[in-house]
């Protein structure tokens, strides 16, 4: 176990691991600090360059990227009221009031110090999950793995949308996922299952050309639309002046601050509920924090722990959804979904191997979380006065460039120009999921889940036959799933009728 | 708008699916269990989607934690800047069967630059040179991606 953490180490300060690592840190700090291009997305447009690379220099380079969104957002967030990220959404509340009133430095000390933190924390619960996981893991076989997959999609759909409406649409996103994931031959009958008479359709629908499709394109129409630079007037004066004062204000409220830690991470571990959950828990969290009536009126105000809450919960949240991805491919969020992507893409399987055969490559993720975050924060406070020019890229300067990876990028997955026509198409069902109101996270897991689903059920069906709905375990993950659809139901009326 | 673009998702949905039923019925059960067990359920599901779009009431609709659309401009001018967006987009995809990605990529950024964005004659012609470099140097000689060229250089027999 301690050799695998450390051979973890070794293998990501590998030259090339390294500089695949920064590369990923690189394009993340941009993503993060640009509104109007998501993490998820930047994940979906990078997977086909994973290719080539191996699984420890691919992890590096997409988690590196992934695990620095957050903390940049942030940036974003205080200096011009608009989230660079969904994720970074909360730390608007306070951190652009104290920006407001001259405090920005202070406030982005804040949030990058207990992003730091919050990332530290992530991290450690990863590595300290591992070993309590990993029997259990192993103990379970293709009845249970099926169900464990519907648990997720369970989770995620009830989730990821508001009451019985949001749920219905968060299954039908899922099912559909399911459903699109059965397309190409099968491999059980040889039968070639809803190819319309074309050969590109045989091996099914490519997860890159779709991912690109569904994440990029509502994006790059909601860009256009918008049609301004992106985010507004520059603040003036040096906002370096202050940060440290920050980075004291996290230590001073350091229990604060690793109990947000913590919400994040567990948040994290729930599939479904996400960065977006976690930062206002964590918001809400920090506003109990308040001695009395008078302290609280200063949440929202520019109270600085309005900032170190959602700051640390939305970094400590990727440590704690990577664990129910890598242990049992359940993917905690929609990025993770898309990262359990390139772990097929690679040929590796989350699951038991990711603890035993490929420890090390766990551990290795563990690291990438840490050492990005800790690259991250230091080059913001290098950089701190320029970065707040790098927000004001105008769009029409940015659409362009998008759209070149994003046709380029599903080009590349078959080298065919379906892959093209499939992103146009998903594009156009993404852009009318965000305008109705449907949440994309099932889709994607659906999609991601639907032929391993298949693959278990049908193992488990000709192994067992009906008695595979008895086993023990299975029985509990069935109930499980009916209370993950049935609490927030009657958790919604619980709240009407108080209403 | 929002339960109209719900109401079309569920409908598409429900001839997906559909027709999915039908086509399975006839495979032997390896091949047609897993698209009838998720087929039937997501069929139903739409169904109720639908009508309860047409029927329900607005308070009943759940929002999505999700990424939202700007909605700050009137509904006309937002429906046209998403077609010239849509109109872009095929536009390129058009160039790039018709001529190939070498010359449709450059042409798209400067066109884009300089008839959606307006920007100068300098600012159009210097990024489209950084974005076809970008192209040719990271692509086409550092990863070696085929990129072939567009159907109109083979009806003229020039590829």
């Amino acid at each position: 176990m301690i050799d695998a953490l450390f051979e973890g180490l070794f293998l990501v300060l590998q030259w090339k691991a390294l500089a695949f690592m920064l590369l990923g840190i690189g394009l993340g700090f941009w993503v993060g600090l640009l509104p109007g291009l998501g993490g998820a997305t930047t994940l979906a447009l990078m997977l086909p360059f994973i290719y080539t690379m191996q699984p420890v220099e691919a992890f590096a380079f997409l988690l590196g990227m992934h695990a620095v969104v957050a903390t940049t957002g942030d940036i974003t967030s205080v200096l011009f009221g608009v989230p660079g990220e969904g994720t970074s959404a909360a730390t608007i509340l306070d951190g652009h009031a104290m920006a407001k009133k001259g405090e920005a430095g202070r406030a982005l000390g804040a949030a990058l110090a207990s992003s730091l933190v919050g990332a530290i924390v992530g991290a450690f619960a990863l590595a300290l999950a591992i070993p309590v996981v990993r029997p259990l893991v192993l103990s379970f076989g293709s009845p249970e793995l099926f169900m464990l997959a519907i648990v997720g999609i369970a989770f995620i759909a009830s989730l990821s949308a508001q009451g019985a409406r949001g749920m219905l649409r968060g299954f039908l996103a899922g099912g559909l996922g399911l459903l699109l994931a059965t397309v190409g031959q099968d491999p059980q009958a040889g039968v070639a299952r809803y190819t319309l008479g074309t050969l590109y359709l045989w091996q099914g629908l490519e997860l890159i050309p779709v991912l690109v499709g569904i994440f990029a394109i509502p994006e790059i129409i909601d860009l256009v639309v918008r049609g301004t630079s992106i985010a507004g007037t520059r603040p003036s004066g040096r906002i370096s002046k202050g940060a440290f004062e920050g980075v004291k204000d996290t230590f001073r409220h350091f229990g604060l601050t690793i109990r947000c830690s913590l919400i994040g991470t567990f948040i994290g571990i729930m599939p479904g509920m996400g960065g977006a959950v976690a930062q206002w828990m964590a918001y809400g969290h920090a506003t109990q924090s308040a001695r009395n009536a008078e302290e609280r009126k200063g949440f929202g105000a520019g109270d600085v722990r309005g900032v170190l809450g959602p700051g640390a919960a939305n970094n400590s949240k990727e440590g704690g959804s990577l664990i129910p991805t890598i242990a049992f491919g359940v993917p905690g969020s929609t990025a993770m979904a898309i990262l359990l992507g390139a772990f097929f893409l690679l040929g590796m399987v989350p699951g038991p191997d990711m603890l035993s055969k490929h420890l090390p490559v766990t551990f290795s993720m563990v690291w990438t979380i840490v050492l990005a975050n800790v690259i991250t924060v230091l080059a913001c406070f290098m950089f701190l006065n320029r970065l707040a020019s790098l927000t004001t890229v105008r769009g029409q300067l940015l659409i362009p460039v998008i759209l070149m990876l994003v046709f380029i990028g599903s080009y590349t997955s078959n080298n065919h120009y379906g892959d093209i026509v499939v992103t146009l198409l998903f594009g156009g069902v993404g852009y009318l999921m965000v305008l109705g109101g449907w949440p994309r996270a099932p889709f994607v897991l659906g999609l991601v889940l639907g032929k391993i689903a298949e693959n278990y059920l049908y193992i488990s069906v000709a192994r067992y036959e009906a008695a595979w709905l008895t086993r023990p375990v299975v029985l509990v993950l069935i109930a499980l799933a009916i209370a993950v659809i049935v609490y927030p139901l009657f958790q919604s009326r619980r709240r009407a009728a108080h209403a | 708008m929002p339960s109209k673009a719900s109401l079309s998702l569920a409908v598409l949905i429900m001839l997906a699916s559909g027709y999915g039923i039908v086509t399975a019925w006839s495979w032997p059960w390896k091949a047609a269990l897993f698209p009838l067990v998720i087929g039937i359920p997501v069929f139903c599901l739409a169904a109720a989607e639908a009508l309860w779009t047409l029927f329900g009431t607005r308070a009943s609709e759940g929002q999505a934690s999700d990424f939202q659309l700007s909605r700050h401009l009137p509904e006309k001018e937002m429906l046209r800047r998403t077609a010239i967006a849509i109109g872009w987009m095929l536009g390129f995809f058009a160039a790039i069967v018709l001529l190939g990605f070498p010359i449709a990529l450059p042409l798209f950024v400067f066109l884009y630059l300089k008839l959606q964005g307006r920007e100068s004659w300098t600012l159009s012609i210097v990024f489209t040179l950084v974005a076809w470099g970008i192209f040719y140097g990271l692509f086409d000689r550092l990863l070696h991606l085929p990129f072939p060229a567009g159907w109109l250089a083979s009806w003229l027999g020039l590829a």
